[in-house]
């Protein structure tokens, strides 16, 4: 699946808040990596974030209510 | 709904849910999980959490690192009921009535429900006295008592059960037992009767 920039960032946000919590990396951490949003960017650009998007539609809209 | 805190994703998933219904954990101030020995006011004493039936999809929440998951799962639970009878150990006696133990909850005997009789209160022995049978209830007792009201609380200090033994076939063990006996004697005493 494509990812919208939006979610692209919420991906990546989330897991930047995770691994800023103490979740362990999913990728080979080198010891001048310290910024989780590093290691975010990184893990999110080989794919190894977990993380799917629940797309939801908008609520269908009655004719009626249009007009 | 278990909360899955980011510094537990290494472990793996069912162990560390398990694991967070059991004993919890803190966050922010209050308890997460941790439901062995709580009290619930609907299912009464949680006393083990025993299977995991589903654990659903995780869920990120905006603003928190940690991965939401709906739960499905079993627990063994002590509901005290209604009416019920139940075997109980005398913890405490006071001059109001008996405190007495059955599993993981304490309950009340009044003074007016321990027997028929009129009780008076020995503050050295800390018995509660019969004075025309002279029976007697101390600490460390085990007696059969029926549940007459029960009001559970989160707060375990502050649930109350109050039992009666006013009733046959209840009281101390030893009383019940000497009823039974009387009872025999009695009924050998009709038949012999009864055949002369």
């Amino acid at each position: 699946m494509k990812l919208t920039r939006f979610e692209k960032a919420r991906i990546i946000g989330a897991r930047t808040l995770q691994l800023a919590m103490g979740a362990p990396p999913l990728i080979k951490v080198s010891k001048d990596m310290k910024d989780p949003m590093q290691i975010a960017l990184k893990e999110f650009e080989l794919g190894v974030i977990p993380i799917t998007v629940r797309r939801r539609l908008p609520p269908k809209k009655e004719v009626g209510e249009l007009l | 709904m278990v909360r899955v805190p980011p510094e537990r994703f290494g472990e793996p998933l069912k162990e560390t849910i398990e694991d967070i219904l059991r004993r919890g954990y803190d966050y922010r101030g209050y308890t997460e999980g941790g439901y062995e020995g709580k009290l619930d006011k609907n299912l009464g004493v949680i006393l083990a959490i025993t299977k995991i039936i589903k654990i659903g999809e995780g869920k990120i929440v905006p603003g928190d690192g940690a991965v939401y998951h709906d739960v499905t799962f079993e627990a063994l639970v002590f509901k005290p009921e209604l009416h019920e009878v139940v075997e109980a150990e005398v913890v405490e006696v006071v001059n109001f009535g008996a405190f007495v133990r059955f599993g993981p909850l304490d309950g009340l005997i009044h003074v007016s429900q321990i027997m028929d009789d009129y009780i008076v209160y020995d503050k050295k022995r800390e018995a509660l006295i019969g004075k025309q049978t002279n029976r007697v209830l101390m600490p460390g007792d085990k007696v059969r008592a029926r549940i007459v009201t029960i009001s559970l609380n989160p707060d375990k200090k502050e649930t109350k059960i109050n039992l009666t033994m006013r009733q046959p076939g209840l009281g101390k063990l030893e009383w019940i037992e000497e009823e039974k006996k009387a009872m025999k004697e009695k009924a050998k005493e009709k038949v012999k009767a009864g055949g002369k």
